[in-house]
């Protein structure tokens, strides 16, 4: 599920912007250490892959039919870290090129389905995978990464305030559930043609690792959790809650301070306020940006 | 295909198709920021944003039909959304949903039909963006049509090799092979990659992309910047001020 740019609210779209672009970055660093060079390509030519993975229809009778997503299945066969900056390219050129989800909201699926999904799908993997019950393990990956994704995305689409009445809910997080168990269930059925046609394509899970993964991925499911837990308190959106909690009231004189010794009749209106913030929003991303990239690249040549 | 449209229009030579490509994307964010944003008097001034939009396209010199008609693959997606939105009684949420979410498609559309796609990544990257993403992003965009085709022709023959007679039931054999075919397609892409890599070597890739066209951040891109912070910023403020 790709969320357009006009669904979320500007305090989700901006804070899930800042939080994906150190993840991204981090990533990027990670899977370029990990891997030689020659992989660059392939990392590029597997993000065709999945693309073209989508033209390929797995019939699931009535019918109908689902095919691969594909977030567990690359974390499966190149690792965590180069799945995640396969996925934020197939992310980005989505966006870009085929109109699939927003670029203020890039962010947020970067966060749902490159980082908190594919993570989600890698954890069983890593903590079960090369045990007797690797086949269930691979099934559960491609599960859990399905619906990480999509009950985050829609956790925030609720935050934001779009209107999500009790029946549309459960019949949406039924879909959910549904294609979830399809990925789960398409993902096996690829990784055992692919033990078949050459063992190597599969990573083995490394032991040792298992600790700080599962910590990552037990954050990303209390995300979830609390991401529901709060849209469902809340369901009128982030604007009451803030309004609740009084941060509003707080933003807004923060905003006014610095402006009020000014005589500008223009400044005073909400909008440029509100505008002002938003592009303030993306000198931070930027920024932030920037400096993690730096300590990075310092942490690397010490 | 969609992408190769795209492709063709982004090589045009108007005055916008000639602005540096970081120019072009603090422009489109501007707007984005803009209309995310926008809160009061939604409806003039998603009028006044899609005049801005369709002027860009004209004075581009891109055909402003089929612009239009593209950019509306997000409407699907929001078309469920907004039905609820109308079914829970607020209509007004329905609209600015169709509107916000159309009107950022367009402005994107706008961005890479103006500009090629390398010299986007390129103009990210000289604005920090992490290399080795942009590298993979390009490698994504180009091997997609390769991929895709070798996809289609896996297809035809999986739709030739299986009858269709017991489409109404769980099939776990036909199940099983299209996940062969994937099996058969990644381990093709995994060859592509290989030889992809050898040929680079071969033309002595040293690590990163070298593109011809040098294109920098000159005055007209300032311009083009402040021009456009003015035009959105302006509409906004004026169509605020009117209502």
């Amino acid at each position: 599920m790709h969320i357009p740019d006009g669904f979320l609210a500007t305090p989700v779209w901006a804070t899930l912007d800042v939080a994906a672009a150190p993840a991204v970055g981090y990533l990027a660093r990670r899977a370029q250490q990990g891997l030689e060079q020659s992989k660059v390509p392939l990392l590029g030519v597997m993000g065709a892959f999945v693309f073209a993975a989508q033209m390929i229809n797995f019939p699931v009778g009535m019918g109908t039919s689902g095919h691969l997503v594909g977030a567990a299945l690359l974390a499966y066969t190149l690792g965590p870290a180069a799945a995640g900056v396969v996925l934020t390219a197939i992310l980005a050129v989505q966006a870009l090129v085929f109109q699939d989800g927003g670029i203020l909201a890039l962010g947020a699926n970067i966060i749902n389905m490159g980082v908190a999904g594919m993570l989600a799908g890698y954890l069983p993997y890593a903590l079960w995978g090369a045990g007797r019950w690797r086949r269930q393990t691979i099934f559960l990956g491609g599960f859990l990464s399905v619906l990480t994704s999509a009950v985050l995305a829609l956790s925030e689409l609720m935050i934001s305030g779009v209107a999500m009445p009790a029946a549309v809910l459960r019949i949406s997080l039924g879909l959910f559930v549904v294609s979830a168990l399809l990925e789960g269930a398409i993902t096996l059925a690829i990784m055992q043609a692919l033990a078949s046609i050459n063992p190597d394509f599969v990573r083995q899970p490394r032991s040792g690792g298992g600790r700080a993964l599962g910590f990552i991925g037990l954050t990303a499911i209390f995300l979830v959790v609390a991401g529901v837990a709060i849209a469902s308190a809340y369901p009128d959106g982030i604007q009451k809650l803030a309004d609740a909690t009084g941060i509003a009231s707080q933003a807004k004189t923060l905003l006014r301070t610095p402006l009020a010794d000014y005589e500008l009749g223009t400044l005073h209106s909400v909008w440029l306020r509100k505008a002002g913030a938003g592009l303030a929003g993306l000198g931070l991303i930027y920024g932030a940006c920037m400096l993690c990239g730096k300590l990075l690249a310092r942490q690397r040549g010490a | 295909m969609h992408h190769v449209v795209l492709d063709r229009w982004s090589h045009g030579e108007s005055a916008l198709h000639r602005r540096d490509a970081r120019a072009k994307t603090i422009a489109v964010l501007i707007f984005l920021v803009a209309l995310a944003t926008a809160q009061r008097a939604f409806l003039p001034l998603s009028v006044c944003d899609l005049g801005i939009l369709a002027a860009t396209i004209i004075a581009a010199g891109l055909p402003l039909g089929a612009a239009l008609k593209r950019a509306a693959v997000v409407l699907p997606f929001t078309a469920v959304f907004a039905a609820i939105s109308l079914a829970a009684g607020e209509p007004m949420r329905a609209a600015t949903l169709v509107g916000k979410s159309y009107l950022s498609a367009l402005a994107v559309l706008v961005l890479v039909s103006t500009t090629p796609l390398p010299e986007l990544l390129g103009g990210l990257e000289r604005t920090g963006v992490p290399r080795y993403l942009l590298m993979v992003a390009q490698f994504l965009y180009r091997y997609l049509f390769v991929i895709s085709e070798e996809a289609q022709h896996m297809r035809a023959a999986l739709q030739a090799k299986s009858g269709t007679l017991r489409r109404a039931v769980w099939d776990r054999g036909k199940f099983a092979a299209a996940g062969g075919a994937l099996g058969v397609l990644f381990a093709r892409s995994y060859a592509h990659a290989d030889d992809i890599h050898q040929a680079m070597l071969a033309r002595g890739f040293q690590g990163h992309f070298l593109t011809l066209s040098g294109r920098s951040f000159r005055r007209a891109d300032v311009f083009f910047v402040a021009g456009a912070l003015v035009i959105v910023a302006g509409t906004r403020a004026a169509v605020e001020a009117w209502i």
